[in-house]
């Protein structure tokens, strides 16, 4: 893949969450298309690249929004990346239920990081409200994640 | 210094997610930073300009929902002017009914109208004042402005009072500052009318017409209303005087019943 396609691709992704996660937003969730296609790049070419694409999709994220952690999406984002690069070309050789939860897994924590930075005075004052609120933005992008699988499954490209 | 190269070649992947690690944690450390402030800035410019556009085109689509909220916040808005007014207008009518209690010398017992039937030209209103208020048949009733009516019949907590607009009610008048005096009666929505009335007084449109004082029921000298017609017809040996009346008979609140009337009006 030439890097024009990884600018080209990433920029039509990080159009599509800038103007239509409001549209699809439930209440102040909003799905999170960029974290799919880190995901994607990391099983698809490796560690590298999904730590480089995930740090730079990150910071084109915070630069982009009114992001209160500045540097908090090029770290979850990093995350994202390297630990999707482990699973590059393991679909043939692990259980695909196993293949699946990890990417699942990495979503998960993903948020999981996301949330008690950003979420951490919900989190002392109304611990229900911040695990609701993690749930609730996990399983959003999950769904779209879980789609997007019927149409492009990950498997296919590892 | 080879090995060293090649370590860094064969774990660059490690060493990226390191580096991207701590470069997102200075970020993350530096937020305050007032140069990071200038970057975000000038990324939110460009970022606006970018889905502008797009902003365009959701106000459109919410534009409808928008002018329907603003629809019902103006009505609701409207009731409520509506509201104050009405409530102001009470509040008036109230000052006034204390301004005119303090300067009269008639002993008054103050009451609300509870009915007023649905005919706008009203030909009797129920109080709420009775014979626990000292309210009996044939007692004047008035407001500030003039007067309305009389008892006609007196419960223990209410009452009804006939209005001086029901075409059998009969009212002797003085008009000033003639003097002359005459019978006032109603005439439906054209107003009252004064009869026998000498013809040899001068009386002028804008005259005023008071209680003339022979009657059991009104004391003298309370406002019934102005001249606003003065018929004087050839071989007639009286003159028919016009009147209307100071208020509105179909919207007063509040009245005064005049229980005592020793006193008479200055």
């Amino acid at each position: 893949m030439k890097w024009t396609d990884f600018i080209f691709s990433g920029l039509l992704i990080w159009f599509a969450q800038l103007l239509l996660a409001d549209f699809l937003s439930i209440g102040t969730i909003r799905p999170d298309f960029l974290v799919i296609l880190v995901l994607y790049w990391s099983i698809k070419y490796g560690r590298t690249i999904g730590t480089i694409s995930g740090f730079l999709i990150g910071l084109l994220i915070d630069l982009s929004g009114t992001a209160s952690y500045f540097g908090l999406s090029p770290l979850i984002y990093s995350i994202t990346g390297y630990l999707g690069g482990y699973l590059m070309g393991t679909y043939s050789r692990i259980n695909p239920i196993y293949f699946s939860i990890s990417w699942v897994a990495i979503l998960i924590l993903q948020f999981l990081i996301f949330c008690v930075v950003q979420y951490q005075d919900i989190w002392i004052i109304n611990p229900q409200l911040f695990w609701a609120k993690w749930f609730g933005t996990t399983i959003y992008t999950l769904s779209f994640a879980g789609i997007l699988q019927v149409i492009y499954p990950l498997h296919k490209i590892n | 210094m080879r090995g060293l190269y090649l370590a860094i070649v064969r774990n660059k992947d490690h060493l990226l997610f390191v580096l991207a690690l701590v470069f997102s944690s200075f970020l993350l450390l530096n937020n305050d930073d007032p140069r990071m402030h200038v970057i975000r800035g000038k990324a939110i410019e460009t970022v606006a300009f970018i889905s502008s556009p797009m902003t365009w085109v959701k106000s459109l689509m919410f534009l409808e929902e928008k002018n329907q909220l603003l629809r019902e916040k103006n009505l609701a808005l409207s009731l409520q002017v509506e509201s104050m007014l009405n409530l102001q207008r009470e509040n008036d009518q109230l000052l006034d009914m204390l301004d005119f209690k303090r300067q009269t010398k008639l002993i008054l017992k103050p009451a609300r109208v509870i009915n007023k039937g649905v005919q706008s030209n009203l030909l009797s209103i129920v109080i709420d004042a009775g014979e626990r208020d000292s309210i009996k048949p044939n007692q004047a009733v008035l407001t500030p402005k003039g007067v309305v009516g009389k008892t006609i019949v007196a419960g223990e907590t209410a009452s009804i009072v006939q209005l001086i607009t029901d075409v059998n009610y009969r009212l002797s008048v003085r008009i000033l500052p003639s003097g002359a005096t005459g019978i006032l009666r109603w005439l439906g929505k054209s107003g009252g009318q004064i009869r026998e009335v000498q013809k040899n007084v001068e009386i002028n449109i804008g005259d005023e017409v008071i209680t003339s004082g022979f009657s059991d029921i009104y004391p003298s000298g309370l406002p019934v209303g102005k001249v606003v017609a003065v018929n004087d017809e050839r071989g007639s040996f009286q003159k028919v005087i016009n009147v209307n009346s100071p208020n509105d008979l179909s919207a007063f609140q509040f009245v005064f019943v005049i229980i005592d009337d020793s006193y008479e009006m200055d």
